[in-house]
């Protein structure tokens, strides 16, 4: 589904991703694990379209989208959720739903189902400005966002970075309901999610995958993984 | 769930532009029922006898430009010290239509907003591409020029500094040289604009322009093409104020460069501010107080701008979200028991 070759990406000077190859396969949740600095956020910025690959091609379904912007790449399916939780704070929790439902056709009523089948407590908050919400229900709401409109793969930037254990486990369970229905690629600091969802791993370190592992057992172990973060 | 979410069935997005007429027309009237015209009506028609027909219709003209400025800065962000511009280039064009093409008043009014949309249309093809202070300069720059062109180049056509006298023949049985029927139709013109930018911005396309003032970037993550819509909302910006501009010319029967004054734009900042940026009642009553304060003050006080900017200071400290905020939130506090006090101080500008 995702094929990357050969990616050098820079800020500036910088180069943060030396010679990044990989490959994504359909339906499968990839896991990206690293310390500070090795380059994960980078590369999902990358594949967004947000930064631009010095070198190397990034091929999606079998077509180059390297260089293509990030609203060429949601018509393609791709959806972002990025490491901020930023919501439109100063829409309603209703508004944020309905301004993705816009945007990709879907029926107002049939995105707000979607949304609330996976967390039906937002039902509660539908008039509430999103701004109002916690951390754990804003990123519910991001990750139910990017189910509007038929995604096809979802990136999401460290999704349970600063949350309490219980919101984690929640968000777990809402990806863990997404297996085997869309494809996603994930950047995770948490082992103990990556143990339960990961269907491949990749380790990136100093801008390079130093491992991908695909084995469950593993990606199980996680006292070896954590020599990695 | 799991049919909904499907791999292989999963149809791309649509990237269908929204369609302003679309939703207009599918957005629910009675969410803008008639009470909110009325009520706008009514005021308009309340104070007149306060001050003077003349007076009011003026304020009301004001009130259509504090609206256009509204939908820029108060609902997409984007200040702009440069909208004085697109009134000025309606006032001329309306000025000009009437003395050189027809005096038919309302042709000269459409003329006006013609022109001041096409000059915003082109010009947003360059502006809309900034955010923040370069957005706001590039449009003082614009404004700057035009300024200068309707002064000393084209002096032939506009007669420069002493400006030239507009006499727009009936309309009908109707002349709008008439002081009271001049109030009506701006009082209508008011309520038309109301009424639409009110659908608009309660539609699809205000939750948009609203969700790209807080983030751009993430918008174009759901699929929008953020360049379209902010040069859309910059065109529809200029038109009205080429309304107001058409208007004012009328109601004087003159224009002049001051009708493209650059320090004017201050006039319009500051009634938004006042009144409540991202609220279309904000820009009316900020309209109001704002030209109450500047046609009443100086008859009492000599140097009025100091009390102005100390009331902007009062505003930006006490009250950010405005007169019409502030009315809006304790009338909830009181009333629905929704918002805490404290809660109105968090609200930014």
């Amino acid at each position: 589904m995702l094929e990357i070759r050969n990616l050098d990406v820079a800020y500036g000077h910088a180069k943060v991703l030396h010679d990044v190859s990989l490959d994504i396969e359909r339906g499968e949740m990839a896991f990206f694990i690293g310390r500070n600095g090795a380059g994960k956020t980078t590369l999902l910025k990358t594949i967004i379209g947000l930064l631009k690959p010095q070198n190397g091609s990034i091929v999606y379904q079998g077509q180059e989208i390297s260089g293509l912007s990030p609203e060429d790449l949601y018509l393609k399916g791709l959806r972002y959720v990025a490491q901020e939780k930023k919501v439109f704070g100063n829409l309603t929790v209703q508004e944020n739903i309905e301004i993705a439902a816009f945007a990709s056709g879907e029926p107002m009523d049939h995105a707000l189902d979607k949304v609330t089948r996976i967390y039906p407590k937002l039902k509660d908050f539908l008039k509430t400005k999103a701004g109002q919400l916690s951390g754990g229900q804003r990123q519910i709401l991001l990750v139910g966002r990017a189910l509007v409109g038929e995604p096809k793969l979802l990136l999401v930037d460290e999704p349970t970075q600063g949350l309490a254990a219980i919101v984690i486990e929640e968000i777990v369970n809402i990806l863990s309901g997404l297996k085997d229905q869309v494809s996603a690629v994930i950047v995770e600091q948490n082992l103990a999610m990556v143990n339960r969802l990961a269907d491949r791993l990749f380790i990136l370190k100093e801008g390079k995958v130093a491992r991908e592992i695909v084995d469950r057992s593993e990606i199980s172990d996680t006292k070896e993984l954590e020599e990695y973060l | 769930m799991k049919k909904e979410l499907s791999l292989d069935e999963g149809k791309a997005p649509c990237d269908k532009p929204i369609d302003l007429l679309a939703e207009l027309r599918s957005t629910p009237i009675k969410e803008h029922g008639v009470i909110d015209l009325l009520g706008i009506a009514a005021f308009f028609l309340v104070i007149t006898p306060l001050l003077s027909t003349h007076r009011i219709t003026d304020f009301m003209i004001f009130c259509i430009f504090a609206m256009s400025f509204d939908l820029l800065y108060g609902y997409m962000g984007r200040l702009s010290f440069g909208q004085m511009l697109y009134l000025g280039t309606g006032a001329y064009f309306c000025g000009l239509f009437i003395r050189y093409v027809s005096g038919n008043p309302l042709l000269a009014i459409l003329a006006g907003i013609a022109f001041a949309g096409f000059l915003s249309m082109l010009l947003g093809l360059i502006i809309v591409r900034t955010t923040g202070a370069c957005f706001a300069l590039i449009n003082l720059a614009f404004n700057h020029i035009g300024f200068f062109l309707v002064l000393s180049p084209l002096r032939g056509i506009t007669r420069g500094e002493d400006g030239f006298g507009v006499s727009a023949s009936k309309f009908g049985s109707l002349s709008l040289t008439s002081r009271p029927i001049m109030f009506g139709f701006v009082l209508l013109c008011v309520l038309l604009v109301f009424y639409v930018l009110r659908r608009l911005t309660s539609s699809p396309y205000g939750i948009l322009i609203r969700s790209i003032k807080e983030d751009e970037t993430r918008v174009r993550f759901l699929g929008y093409n953020t360049f379209y819509y902010k040069w859309l909302t910059f065109v529809l910006a200029g038109s009205i104020a080429g309304l107001a501009g058409s208007l004012t010319a009328l109601n004087y029967s003159y224009v002049n460069p001051n009708a493209m004054d650059v320090h004017s734009n201050v006039g319009v900042v500051f009634a938004c501010l006042i009144g409540g940026a991202g609220n279309l009642y904000g820009a009316i009553v900020g309209g109001v107080v704002y030209m109450i304060i500047s046609n009443l003050l100086p008859i009492y006080i000599y140097r009025w701008e100091m009390f102005l900017g100390f009331s902007l200071i009062i505003i930006v400290f006490r009250f950010r979200t405005g007169v019409w905020g502030y009315i809006q939130r304790s009338w909830e506090y009181l009333v629905k028991r929704k918002v805490v006090p404290g809660a109105m101080k968090k609200e930014a500008i």
